[in-house]
């Protein structure tokens, strides 16, 4: 128990280092900004969270929210309203989600090399779409989804919480979720449970996918703009924040509080980082030995308990 | 040359060897019988250094050794032939042949025309069917073997080891390896040989050593021991004193298979199980036992034949629509096919039946626990409470947990495949209460045993499988060990196993 708290007591063990070393820490706009920036990063890894507990992977995620962004963005510009256009991009998001589950159950392909090939498609495809150039001329009021507050806390973090909330009920009390353990736990004993097996693993594709769309969104309003470049990179990060909340890339286990964690750990760190002057260049190596450290520590656990 | 005495070996509080003795002499075939889990395997592996021996002798060309790895054996001449062969698929033969022993050069160069060179004149030597280049995931199993041979000779070995080496053969390829065994035996080398299959002793073997429950029952010359003879050392036991499960009076016809049959595995099973029945499913490993579950769970496809359930023909062709005609399935590897290990009990239990346990998708957890926590006392599992996780179990109560699984999804048909496989003396009498009761409730039981004296014990009737067909029909009354490995293993059942209906 003890040691399943850790990635916790670290997180707030962090938050008050970081408090006593640099001023400028504990400060409205820096907790803002911390927030803003771990939410788009936060609501991905919310969806990977369900596709790493049912055993799979998506390395596509950073794709689909570029395309997803492009996609609602490019509605708005034609005159959509912003809800439509945000709508459209997280369909853009379900899209790819299914067609991401459907190839890796109906072909057998494992989801690593079937999200590889997606990934590669999705970029091309919205680099093709765009013609390469990002949409500027979207409506002012848009930045409020990445920039705005709602009772005195920023918008995103609402949406975060909702978000994260209906996730966890999703993975714990509904039939989708357990589902989801038992494929990743041992996906044998669920074919032999009589568990449509391929419905549901897509249904939980298709469900990260979705929340991929909406982060996309939120990237898209934060930066206003609609670039087909965006979250370059970010799937590595979705997993390192599931990873190092305790979830296993052999399936079965993970939470949503735990990658919450797990995000706002990397979170903490670059903002540190960035408030106590370290190099930008050692952050990486320095997020890059806590995934590490964070994953050894949970082997350790787990193979006590086995 | 080898000389085993008195050779023990314990896995943990099970002795599958007490008093294992064997001697083999150069230039003979020794043949290795026994039941399944008779200790042969075990005493082949310690051989062949693949595990160390617990207690007692063994002597090799006079002189007292200690294997502790396969190369230590193979170091002195000691090689097996595995049944699964260990070879590294995507090489080819020749690499195969001599992995590990590749003739090297300076750098960690090997020179691979010189290997091919001598692979092929090795295989031309034995007019192996073979060629040195091909790969060896192309093979069959008897070209993999001959590989397997190959590999053995060319180490230099002077006994050979082979562990039913015909159970995934076809004729022709057994008469190969047949030829090539004898060829062996001219060479003065010696070779031991596991086999299920009284009617090929004749064809090759010199003397014959019988093991029974972990001890060496029987060693002499083949000539002059009657098949009766080895069928009695192999089964032996008197089983007039043991428990026998008192039969229910059985109800409607809850399976029926008639004409069911898969290409090379199965062919024209037909059989009925009534409410209140178990039936025994006996025979040897490789019979088709564990391939007609299968077939009956819609794990694999078969290509002719009905299944009826409860008097409906049902079509099969997944495991999610045998389960939804009421159809359960257990098997010896529950940890594989049965459970979610890393989930607690309750979710296992739960799994094939969560609408029971839910509305409209979203789960009742008060429900699901106190579901749980009824099957708990009811098969007397035993655990600490209804979320500990299955991996914390013993493996009697794992297997209770599968069975849980199924109740609560109102199965009615249940096939058993091995179900006490690796699980103790007790919690096996605990399963085979727990199965009585499933019967007593009115469900149809088929279970698969190696064990014959289990099935005596258990079945109401007792089918015996042979090379995928079903070979006989026994009352389970009244029937016999030395009758059912009778029709388990020979061809054609003669006097004793005739059929009774």
């Amino acid at each position: 128990m003890m040691q399943r708290l850790l990635p916790f007591l670290s997180l707030i063990l962090l938050f008050a280092g970081l408090a006593i070393a640099s001023p400028h820490f504990l400060t409205n706009t820096n907790l803002s900004s911390v927030i803003r920036q771990t939410a788009v990063i936060n609501i991905m890894a919310l969806g990977m969270t369900l596709i790493i507990i049912a055993g799979g992977i998506d390395l596509s995620v950073g794709a689909i929210l570029a395309m997803g962004g492009l996609m609602g963005t490019m509605a708005m510009e034609r005159g959509f309203p912003i809800t439509a256009g945000v709508g459209i991009g997280i369909l853009t998001g379900l899209f790819w989600g299914s067609v991401n589950g459907m190839l890796t159950t109906r072909l057998r392909i494992a989801p690593f090399i079937v999200t590889l090939g997606t990934l590669g498609i999705i970029r091309g495809l919205t680099l093709i779409i765009s013609n390469g150039l990002p949409v500027h001329r979207i409506p002012q009021q848009f930045s409020f989804l990445g920039e705005g507050n709602l009772l005195g806390v920023p918008f995103v973090l609402w949406i975060l919480v909702v978000c994260a909330l209906l996730t966890h009920l999703t993975l714990e009390h509904t039939r989708l979720g357990r589902y989801a353990f038992a494929i990743g736990s041992n996906t044998e004993a669920a074919v032999y449970a009589g568990i449509p097996v391929k419905f549901h693993t897509t249904a939980v594709y298709a469900l990260g996918g979705m929340l991929t769309g909406l982060a996309g969104m939120i990237e898209a309003s934060r930066l206003m703009t609609g670039q087909p470049t965006a979250g370059q990179g970010y799937e590595l990060q979705a997993i390192a924040a599931v990873v190092i909340g305790g979830g296993s890339l052999h399936g079965g286990e993970g939470s949503v509080m735990g990658t919450l964690v797990g995000a706002f750990i990397m979170g903490l760190l670059s903002n540190g980082s960035d408030l106590l002057g370290v190099s930008p260049y050692l952050q990486q190596a320095i997020i890059g030995g806590v995934i590490i450290l964070a994953v050894t520590l949970d082997e350790v656990r787990k193979r006590r308990v086995a | 040359m080898l000389a085993l005495e008195g050779i023990q070996k314990r896995f943990g509080g099970v002795a599958a060897l007490s008093d294992g003795r064997l001697d083999v002499q150069a230039g003979e075939v020794h043949l290795l019988l026994g039941e399944n889990g008779a200790g042969k395997s075990t005493l082949m592996k310690i051989v062949a250094g693949m595990q160390e021996r617990d207690g007692g002798r063994m002597l090799w060309n006079g002189r007292e050794v200690n294997l502790r790895s396969p190369a230590e054996a193979a170091g002195i001449g000691i090689a097996m032939v595995h049944q699964e062969s260990l070879l590294a698929p995507h090489l080819s033969v020749a690499e195969n042949i001599f992995l590990g022993r590749e003739e090297r050069r300076p750098f960690g160069w090997v020179s691979r025309r010189r290997m091919v060179e001598r692979a092929a004149g090795l295989i031309e030597r034995h007019k192996f069917p073979l060629r040195a280049d091909w790969r060896v995931e192309r093979l069959s199993p008897a070209g993999r073997q001959m590989v397997e041979i190959c590999r053995a000779i060319q180490h230099g070995s002077s006994l050979l080891i082979f562990d039913e080496p015909t159970s995934s053969l076809s004729e022709a390829e057994t008469h190969e390896v047949f030829r090539i065994v004898k060829e062996l035996r001219e060479r003065r080398m010696a070779v031991i040989y596991i086999t299920h299959r009284l009617e090929e002793l004749r064809a090759i073997g010199d003397r014959v050593t019988i093991l029974r429950d972990g001890k060496t029952i029987h060693t002499g010359p083949l000539e002059g021991l009657s098949t009766e003879r080895i069928i009695q050392h192999m089964v032996g036991r008197e089983i007039s004193a043991i428990y026998r499960r008192e039969p229910v009076p059985p109800g409607d016809e809850l399976l029926r298979v008639e004409g069911l049959g898969r290409r090379g595995k199965l062919a024209d099973i037909n059989l009925s199980i009534r409410a209140g029945e178990i039936v025994g499913l006996a025979g040897l490993v490789g019979a088709g036992r564990t391939e007609l579950c299968r077939c009956l769970f819609g794990v694999d496809p078969v290509d002719t034949g009905r299944i009826s359930v409860a008097g409906r023909e049902v079509k099969i062709g997944s495991p999610r629509q045998a389960v939804e005609a009421g159809i359960a399935l257990v098997t010896e590897d529950r940890q594989q096919t049965g459970l979610a290990l890393r989930l607690p009990i309750a979710h296992n239990v739960t799994l094939a039946n969560l609408a029971g346990v839910s509305r409209r998708s979203i789960l009742n957890r008060k429900a699901e626990t106190g579901a749980a926590s009824g099957y708990i006392s009811r098969l007397r599992i035993r655990a600490s409470s209804p979320h500990q996780l299955a991996l914390r179990l013993s493996g009697g109560n794992q297997q209770k947990v599968v069975i849980a699984k199924w109740l609560f999804r109102n199965a009615r048909v249940f096939l058993f495949d091995e179900p006490t496989r690796g699980i103790d003396v007790g919690a096996k009498a605990e399963v085979f209460a727990v199965m009585d009761e499933l019967a007593r409730s009115g469900a149809a039981l088929l279970m698969v045993s190696s064990e014959l004296l289990e099935l005596l014990q258990v079945a109401d009737r007792i089918l015996v499988m042979r090379q995928g067909k079903i070979t006989g029909h026994l009352a389970g009354r009244g029937a016999t060990q030395e009758e059912i490995m009778r029709l388990a293993t020979l061809a054609e059942p003669s006097g004793i196993g005739e059929t009774i209906q």
